[in-house]
């Protein structure tokens, strides 16, 4: 597989694209995407040979972050790409590119109550039917944090720097 | 959703309920299938029997104490999950693992895959028919148990690792025996080889059943012996490799047609390569401490997201850890080889025969607490 060729691709359809270090964060690339070009991305990702790691969301303010991730085969590529899902709490689903989104999807629909636009059977997976609402991993209003407190700070932050990550007591 | 007759009197389709209890789901997994005289026309897995909120305890307490939650997820790669996991903390907070721990940690957890390959061995073939095997199998299971049962007191569900290494180093005792055991199964694997894979029932129930194409496994997920069946040889140990496991020389086995054949041919050389690694191990065990000098008490992990991921017996395990600056994580989540694997079954078993379909969902090698977590 093309790397450059696959970053290329992204760039024309991300809000930005950034490349991580893998010793530290364990994947190579960050992504993030407007909702409505997911399921475009997906037919992409497929196409340069794919697969789909896990699909998960993840509680922050200004809204859910769906988190896709996908690695290949041939060649170590592993991708983190997100999307906040819209302010009805919808975001369009990839199950009839990627099959196996469908159980993730209904997993991420009861854990977070994210709807899956065009998802064929968002019913209840892990939770029991009547826990339909129970949504467990959405934070409270308490322990609701702003996106940029769980994002790795930028190189000029000071607990970001390689010296202060190695010795926590530091930080 | 009840069994139900429905009103085609000519074809006699009915809804079968097979599990929560079912011998051959191997746990508390539900199938509805939908059944055409003994063709199943539509399989319906139901999940969430087993579901113990692992994820919504990781976000209750510090990330270190959740080190004992990851062994109960997988119960037969325990050790693997407690790699995993360890692993995704030292590289969140730059923690180094001793090279002995690394070692260790190599040689336990390829134990513990042989463990779960003869545990699967042994079950898969009762499944089909097969009584004898699965003695065969827990006797030499058995040994592996003993083994690690010396070293990290628990015999399943081991919390062994720690983040900076292994809580307690081997002995000499461990060695010699692991060195025996080595000898043992090798000289077994004739035996296996002679007792069941030449038979032509089995070959009967295992070949062109339950096919899959490299395709269907990335539109799936689906890793492990059953996507190296296909022909992949994607193995995290060689594809991204973590550990000291560059250091050694092993093969990633694969076979080419995809069946249930493919996968049973796959994990039976695995265990070799397994056997191959720790004999080079134990041969290179470097001395000197199995936990790093500083690990602080409260592990404060720096904002950000990280993900580890290793190949676990049954394919690739991630935790995917978000992080806000305190020692509790913010989210974690557990992506699970089975959950993936099983969730291509009602493609793969659509029209099969119901005995088929046996053989198919036992050749996904599935732990059920690992899907519902």
């Amino acid at each position: 597989m093309d790397v450059k060729s696959v970053v290329q691709q992204w760039q024309k359809m991300a809000t930005s694209v950034e490349e991580v270090d893998y010793a530290v964060s364990g994947y190579d690339y960050s992504i993030c995407l407007e909702g409505a070009t997911v399921p475009a991305f997906a037919s992409m990702m497929l196409e340069a040979g794919f697969y789909l790691v896990d699909l998960m969301a993840v509680h922050v303010e200004p809204a859910i972050e769906v988190v896709y991730q996908l690695a290949h085969v041939e060649t170590r590529c592993r991708v983190m790409a997100r999307a906040f899902v819209d302010e009805k709490g919808e975001i369009p689903s990839i199950t009839d590119i990627y099959q196996g989104a469908n159980w993730h999807e209904r997993e991420t629909r009861d854990f977070h109550g994210v709807v899956f636009v065009g998802h064929p059977n968002l019913e209840p997976l892990i939770l029991a039917e009547e826990d339909v609402d129970l949504k467990p991993l959405l934070k409270t209003e308490k322990t609701l944090k702003d996106v940029a407190a769980v994002r790795r700070g930028q190189p000029e932050d000071e607990a970001a720097k390689p010296e202060a990550v190695k010795s926590p007591e530091q930080s | 959703m009840n069994v139900e007759v429905l009103e085609d009197e000519r074809h006699h389709r009915f809804v079968l309920n097979m599990g929560p209890q079912h011998p051959s789901t191997h746990g508390v997994l539900r199938v509805l299938l939908e059944l055409e005289g003994e063709y199943a026309m539509s399989l319906l897995p139901v999940l969430g029997y087993g579901h113990r909120c692992h994820e919504k305890i990781a976000e209750f307490k510090p990330a270190k104490s959740f080190m004992p939650n990851t062994a109960r997820m997988d119960y037969l790669g325990a050790l693997i999950y407690n790699h995993g996991y360890a692993q995704l903390l030292e590289k969140a907070t730059g923690v180094e693992a001793p090279r002995r721990a690394e070692y260790i940690r190599v040689i336990t957890s390829e134990l513990n895959r042989i463990q779960s390959h003869l545990l699967w061995y042994g079950a898969y073939l009762l499944d089909l028919g097969a009584f004898t095997p699965i003695m065969y199998a827990f006797d030499d299971r058995e040994e592996i148990l003993d083994i690690l049962e010396d070293i990290t007191g628990s015999r399943l569900t081991y919390c062994y690792y720690r983040v900076g290494g292994v809580c307690k180093d081997i002995d000499d005792k461990f060695v010699t025996r692991t060195r025996a055991f080595i000898d043992r199964l090798r000289g077994r694997f004739p035996m296996y080889d002679e007792l069941v894979n030449g038979n032509v029932i089995l070959q009967k129930r295992l070949i062109n059943v339950g096919d899959l194409t490299p395709q269907t496994c990335y539109r799936y997920g689906i890793t492990g012996p059953l996507l190296r069946g296909t022909g992949v040889a994607y193995d995290l140990r060689r594809a991204e490799p973590y550990s000291v496991y560059p250091e050694f020389d092993f093969e990633v086995p694969t076979e080419t047609s995809g069946d249930c054949m493919a996968s049973f041919k796959v994990r039976f050389r695995e265990m070799e390569q397994s056997l191959r690694i720790i004999e080079q191990a134990l041969d290179k065990l470097p001395e000197g401490p199995v936990m790093a000098a500083k690990v602080p008490k409260k592990l404060k992990i720096p904002a950000g997201d990280y993900n580890s991921s290793v190949e676990a017996p049954r394919g690739e395990l991630s935790y995917y850890l978000v992080a806000d600056g305190s020692d509790v994580p913010y989210r974690l989540k557990v992506r699970t080889p089975s959950f993936s694997n099983l969730s291509v079954v009602p493609e793969m078993c659509e029209g099969m025969l119901l005995s088929d379909v046996v053989s198919a969902m036992g050749s996904l090698d599935l732990v059920i607490p690992e899907i519902d977590r």
